[in-house]
């Protein structure tokens, strides 16, 4: 396999990242759109490649937000490394939830993941003198990207701040990449399209499970530190409920079992959301039939559109064997 | 005299007040095709739930080339020799035939998947496995294609191809020609028939032409315990197996 | 023939169960379909009612083809099966059960069932979880007959019951026959079978491999080994064995 085509998804990253300045006029927008097609990656790495619905990814966007809010604000660490911590803090939280949750499958373990979604959002309400309570934590520093004291990358303005995250994000995109392509990322394929024969077979499917629940926590908690770190607030909103909700929404909606597809259901979620809700409130409504549709005829979402579409424009091939049976959907 | 490859001794499975296995010894000689039949209710599904891990035993204990593995998981059992087929088609029906082998194959190792950082191709030893067994199977042709749109038969022989792939001492086959046609037996009867020379059989099925014909000794279970074990021929002709499965018809006692 | 079904192909998925089967029933006429486990006998009879769509061949019901059609509209129009598990509604009493499609139009009402089967009259206020397996199968088969059945296809009626409660049974079933109701039987116990049946056929791998009336059955002793037992001798591949009539 050519370099180019083995890296095409990185480069279509890297297309994306240099594009968004183009189209939109606002930095600060940009930046929205790479952060949550962050938290879809996350998420994707659950749904589309393992196989798990996960009703909680909201916890580690919330908690990653906490975290780097929290070291910025009071122990004035440098950049990079409060993005560490927010991912460290979400790899353990998603290694707890994850821990609990797996011992249930299918909406057993959705409701899991639910429950404890709610329990952690309760918890940061509580706790107002840490998170904040309602008002979430304010005045969030952005620091520049620096390294003993020498200034590698400004981030001041919101263009300046999209730069940085645009590097991030096809840093981390790369590596998500490379792992859904790796031993692991085929180990957990078989889990999601057949639990039962995967432990069959010798794999410890609990074990698998935990793996890219950890590894999602950690995507996720790395896309809220940037995300507070981009509106300088912690906000509760971060870990409700409906944060986890359009996180779902958002992969579901660009396509599973593959990563890009992430990319664009993060983009069509935050761009028409804020396009159409200056045009109509009640512009959740159109997404909310999106989702049906995507659901009942379009599982392959966005993604699965755009390749079927290229698909019937690519010039015919030799007809296929008559005795194949029609293959299934990918669900 | 050679030792038993697998050694199931004294298992007992109560669901409840019933019984489904009252005490089961069974004793697997190793390079052999050893059948389990029965007539309705046995306890011969039991048995192999049992010896697979997906049930727990109430007592007893189960032995691999020495080996305990009574009170293992399904996966972990792998990793002792135990291999399984299932008599409902378990394959990875959106990945390819190619797929399902290398990932049977590389269950044997499963460490080696946790990699979250080198290729499946660059594990090497699995590939060549799964380019013999391909062969052996006779799904070269199709080893690109998506297991789930192989015809019944290249299935039900790639079912056992998994439990092949993770090079078991005794693999446990589960009706392996289940809704086969006539045409497809043929092969798979050969292909149960040559697995003794490097693999341990037991083998659970209906069709009595291949239980008595590729096996080497058959356990006939009635009610949970063992009837009467021995070769096809004992077998055929004994009395007492006669009554287990007609016997309940002619003097109407219920099973 | 009330019922006839003419080499019809089961399938599970790609797994091809039911082989080209033919077989049929007349009116007053008890079949059975005898075999070794996984033989094929209660996928025939899912296929004939439809639950296991039939891929090929016909089902025909008096006159008219019903295979392809969905199972409510099959037992709707007549063929009732009693199911292996019996299908008791657990959570509802043996009343509501029995009431629950009791059609006007049957010869068999509700005081009718309770004729046949008194343990029902006494346990009507019972919820089917409390029944014991042999007032289950009274219940599963009285519930059928207030369905104004034309043809009852029993999967293994008798199965785990005690003696006294399977001659109960089978003496009932003598006069659900003698009423002229045709009933296609799967059933283990030969002794029921051959009290009560006019004809036997035997599937082995999804084929009918043995046809013949009671009387040339009882009299063949070598086919209840062949085929029930486990004297297999290469039978499924020749197809002289096939078809004795």
């Amino acid at each position: 396999m050519n370099l180019l085509t083995h890296y095409r998804y990185t480069l279509l990253a890297i297309a994306t990242v240099l594009l968004l300045p183009v189209m939109l006029s606002s930095g600060s927008l940009a930046t929205e759109v790479l952060i949550f097609a962050l938290a879809s990656l996350g998420c994707n790495l659950l749904l589309g490649y393992t196989g798990l619905m996960s009703f909680g990814q909201g916890i580690f966007l919330g908690l990653g937000s906490y975290t780097a809010g929290l070291s910025l604000l009071h122990m004035r660490v440098p950049l990079l490394v409060a993005l560490l911590a927010a991912m460290v803090v979400g790899a353990v939280a998603a290694a707890a939830v994850g821990w609990l949750s797996i011992r249930r499958r299918g909406i057993y373990f959705a409701l899991l993941t639910l429950a404890l979604g709610q329990m952690f959002y309760f918890l940061a309400y509580t706790l107002k003198d840490i998170t904040g309570g309602d008002n979430g934590l304010l005045n969030i520093p952005r620091p520049q990207l620096s390294v003993f004291n020498t200034t590698l990358l400004p981030t001041a303005t919101q263009w300046q701040y999209y730069g940085f995250v645009a590097l991030v994000f096809v840093v981390a995109f790369t590596l998500i990449q490379r792992v859904a392509d790796s031993v692991l990322g085929r180990t957990l394929l078989a889990i999601r399209d057949n639990e039962t024969r995967a432990a069959a077979i010798g794999y410890n499917v609990k074990l698998f499970k935990l793996i890219a629940f950890t590894i999602s926590g950690a995507i996720t908690g790395l896309a809220g530190a940037l995300y507070a770190i981009l509106i300088g607030v912690a906000p509760l909103s971060s870990i409700e409920y409906q944060a986890s909700e359009s996180i779902l929404i958002m992969t579901v909606i660009g396509g599973t079992g593959n990563l890009f597809a992430s990319v664009l259901g993060a983009g069509l979620y935050v761009l028409a959301g804020d396009w159409l809700s200056t045009l109509w409130p009640r512009w959740l409504m159109l997404l909310g039939i999106l989702l049906i549709v995507v659901s009942l005829y379009m599982q392959k979402g966005l993604w699965g559109l755009g390749a079927q579409l290229i698909d019937r424009l690519k010039p015919r091939r030799a007809p296929r064997d008559p005795s194949a049976v029609k293959r299934k959907q990918n669900p | 005299m050679t030792v038993a490859i697998l050694e199931a001794v004294n298992i007992v499975k109560r669901y409840g007040k019933f019984i489904a296995v009252n005490g089961i010894t069974l004793s697997v000689m190793p390079h052999t095709v050893h059948s389990v039949i029965g007539p309705n209710g046995a306890g011969k599904t039991t048995l192999f739930h049992a010896l697979t891990g997906a049930v727990p035993i109430n007592e007893g204990s189960i032995t691999v080339d020495g080996v305990v593995v009574s009170h293992l998981p399904g996966y972990k059992r792998v990793l002792k020799g135990l291999t399984r087929s299932f008599q409902v088609t378990s394959l990875f029906p959106n990945l390819s035939v190619h797929e399902n082998l290398r990932l049977a194959a590389q269950g044997r190792n499963p460490v080696q998947a946790l990699h979250l950082w080198r290729s499946a191709e660059s594990l090497t030893a699995a590939g060549e496995t799964v380019d013999i067994l391909l062969k052996r199977l006779n799904l070269s042709a199709v080893a690109t294609r998506a297991a789930g749109e192989l015809s019944h038969g290249q299935q039900r022989r790639l079912e056992v191809g998994m439990a092949m792939a993770g090079q078991p001492k005794v693999i446990l086959l589960d009706e392996p020609t289940s809704g086969m046609g006539i045409e497809d037996i043929g092969d798979m009867k050969r292909l149960i028939h040559d697995l003794r020379e490097e693999h341990t059989v037991v083998l659970i099925e209906h069709n009595m032409d291949i239980v008595m014909d590729i096996s080497d000794t058959v356990t006939v279970m009635q009610l949970g315990q063992v009837l009467v074990e021995g070769k096809p021929d004992e077998i055929r002709n004994d009395e007492r197996v006669r009554r287990a499965y007609l016997g309940s018809m002619t003097d109407g006692d219920s099973a | 023939m009330i019922l006839e079904t003419q080499e019809i192909h089961g399938y599970y998925g790609k797994s091809h169960i039911i082989q080209g089967i033919s077989i049929a029933v007349d009116e007053g006429e008890v079949i059975t379909l005898l075999g070794r486990n996984g033989a094929g006998k209660t996928t025939t009879l899912k296929t004939i009612v439809g639950v296991v769509p039939p891929r090929q061949g016909n089902i025909r019901f008096m006159g008219s083809n019903v295979a392809g059609l969905p199972p409510h509209r099959i037992a709707a129009l007549g063929v009732c099966l009693v199911p292996e598990d019996r299908g008791v509604f657990k959570l509802l009493s043996v009343e509501e059960n029995l009431k629950m499609a009791a059609r006007k139009d049957s010869p068999w009402q509700l005081a009718d069932v309770y004729t046949i089967f008194p343990r029902l009259k006494e346990r009507r206020k019972n919820s089917g979880a409390q029944l014991s397996g042999g007032e289950q199968q009274m219940l599963a088969i009285g519930r059928a007959l207030t369905t104004h059945p034309k043809v009852l296809l029993l999967d293994e009626p008798v199965e785990g019951l005690a003696p006294v409660i399977v001659n109960e049974i089978v003496a009932q079933l003598k006069r659900i026959k003698a009423a002229g109701m045709p009933i296609i039987l799967v059933e283990q116990n030969l002794q029921v079978c051959t009290q009560l049946a006019d004809r036997h056929y035997i599937i082995e791998q999804g084929r009918i491999v043995y046809e013949a009336t009671n009387a040339q059955f009882l009299a063949d002793n070598s086919v209840k080994d062949r085929y029930l037992g486990v004297n297999a001798a290469g039978a499924i591949y020749s197809q002289s064995n096939a078809r004795q009539c």
